[in-house]
């Protein structure tokens, strides 16, 4: 199940990929951006500080966090309860995101 | 901007929509005083060209002002122009400043200055106080009028001027200042409160009232009563904190509130739902204050009166912009651009967006504006069809404890407007730790730099 789920991310993420062209840096356009700006209050403005960097981090590790805190008890863990508010597509428009801003 | 160009877009469009602009147009006219435009320095931190080109006034420097000026910046580039108006030359934060209560902290050091804005991000900072707009039409310039008779032009207007509130019978601005604070507005007056905790008697009486929603921070007055019943109970043995709450239930936080006054604070903390004030009575002799509600009177050693709340001044001021009951800004939760009064963006404790009133869902609203301004001003006039926000904090129980409430927020494209995400909230804390009380302070720390920094 698990497997599969990051799979079909995979899929999104390649379709946005192609579709924008981009390849290392952040764009002012990236369709992640926005969305990913909901961790800032809490992981620095675009992941450099706060709980956890998340700037320059693997897409994969991020997505894979977000679906594993998705999974565990919501109010043992703030991010337990925030990561359900978030579709898997937009998991990794952030997760994206966050791989292409400079660490 | 040239003052021709001014009079002639005031006669074009804007004389009828907002009094005060427009009153203020005639004055220009006899006393033909100049218009000040706005600059802008290019840093590095900023791109040079995002394809971004305009002028933008942000009204009001608190958590959603403060975050969008940063972001019109960092998302928009050197060619958005991004002056930041606020009467007060820095900000003392409301979150944590509970913690001025049990003497935790100060409000020194919940103070917070625009010097990274300016620095960092070239936002250009005014300090004066706001008293008429004229909405800039199309993409031509409209502009903000200042008390000191300054006008600055614009191609938006962002107001994020928090929160006013209504009177409270009995009470005079002079009578809060000194004797029954709300202390709602952190700064002097949550100083003022501190010290009046600090002096009680012991076996004395804390009363509060909480006023009808919507109210700035939901959760904020029942965790006031918590940290003041913390601290009466090892430092002032026998007292009560008598909470008047004009809601007929616990805000936010029901569970983990309640759990706190029956268990944690139980025997001190009195909380009594359905009690709307009708009058206050303040003591400025020393002698005991008197609260009368809809049900009872009661006598406080300290009394802490929080009124009623409506959209800020330069909202309620202008009937077009307050169209919500004449007390807050119906807003597009796409851009946060007003439902009436096209090119002014409304954002934070002003707006009825449908999402609680309070700084890091404020700090998230101001990046949608920007992000939406931002693509306005690059010529991309679609607007974001599916925004997602978030709200988050965390509140002291007890001097090192802490709880913490979330929700995300998606939207809901029929009725256009902001939804709890099904299942992602509200969700509250199991229980108030000491982890929670590390984690709310790197929280904090982390929101506002989020914001200012």
């Amino acid at each position: 199940m698990h497997r599969l789920i990051i799979t079909t991310g995979f899929v999104v993420f390649a379709a946005w990929s192609q579709a924008s062209s981009a390849a290392t840096t952040v764009t002012p356009t990236h369709p992640g951006r926005l969305l990913a700006s909901n961790c800032f209050q809490c992981h620095g403005t675009d992941g450099r500080k706060g709980f956890e960097e998340l700037a320059g981090k693997s897409s994969s590790s991020i997505y894979e966090e977000m679906k594993e805190m998705q999974a565990k008890t919501a109010d043992k863990n703030i991010m337990n309860a925030h990561a359900r508010g978030f579709s898997d597509s937009e998991i990794w428009l952030i997760a994206d995101y966050f791989s292409k801003v400079a660490r | 901007m040239k003052r021709r160009q001014f009079v002639g877009l005031l006669g074009a469009s804007a004389l009828s929509l907002l009094l005060p602009g427009a009153a203020f147009a005639e004055d220009e006219r006899k006393r033909g005083s100049t218009s000040t435009t706005s600059t802008t320095t290019s840093t590095t931190a900023v791109p040079a060209d995002t394809g971004a080109t305009g002028s933008v006034i942000v009204v009001g420097g608190g958590m959603a002002g403060a975050t969008a000026a940063k972001f019109l910046r960092l998302w928009g580039g050197n060619k958005v122009q991004v002056t930041l108006v606020d009467q007060n030359a820095t900000y003392s934060s409301n979150i944590m400043s509970n913690l001025v209560l049990n003497g935790s902290t100060t409000m020194s050091q919940l103070t917070y200055n625009y010097n990274t804005l300016k620095t960092v991000y070239g936002i250009n900072f005014v300090q004066g106080s706001v008293v008429g707009i004229v909405p800039p039409v199309g993409s031509g310039t409209g502009s903000v009028r200042l008390a000191d008779g300054r006008v600055l032009t614009c191609n938006k207007i962002i107001l994020a001027p928090g929160i006013e509130f209504d009177a409270v019978p009995g009470l005079t601005p002079a009578l809060q200042d000194n004797f029954v604070t709300h202390a709602w507005k952190a700064g002097a007056q949550t100083t003022k409160l501190a010290a009046q905790i600090r002096n009680m008697p012991a076996g004395g009486a804390f009363v509060m009232t909480i006023p009808a929603a919507p109210y700035r921070c939901p959760p904020g007055p029942y965790e006031r009563a918590c940290v003041v019943a913390d601290y009466l109970k090892k430092n002032k043995p026998g007292s009560k904190v008598i909470v008047l709450d004009a809601n007929p239930f616990i805000q936010a936080e029901k569970v983990g509130f309640e759990r706190a006054f029956t268990v944690t604070h139980a025997g001190v903390i009195d909380y009594r739902p359905n009690q709307a004030v009708v009058s206050v009575a303040a003591s400025t002799t020393g002698g005991k204050h008197a609260v009368t509600t809809n049900s009872a009177t009661l006598y406080a050693d300290v009394l802490n009166v929080i009124p009623s709340h409506k959209a800020g001044k330069i909202i309620t001021d202008n009937p077009a912009l307050a169209n919500v009951g004449g007390r807050w800004a119906g807003v597009d939760v796409r851009s946060y651009e007003s439902t009436a009064v096209p090119n002014v963006y409304v954002i934070g404790d002003s707006a009825a967006s449908g999402q609680p009133k309070a700084g890091h869902i404020a700090n998230q609203e101001a990046k949608l504006c920007a992000d939406a301004i931002t693509r306005a001003l690059r010529g991309d006039l679609i607007p974001n069809p599916a925004p997602k926000t978030n709200s988050a904090c965390y509140s002291p129980i007890t001097a090192d404890t802490a709880s913490w409430l979330t929700v995300v927020y998606g939207y809901d494209a029929v009725n256009n407007k902001m939804v709890a995400v099904p299942g992602a909230g509200p969700i509250e804390a199991a229980a108030a730790t000491q982890d929670n009380f590390n984690d709310m302070k790197k929280w904090f720390a982390t929101l506002m730099a989020d914001s200012f920094a």
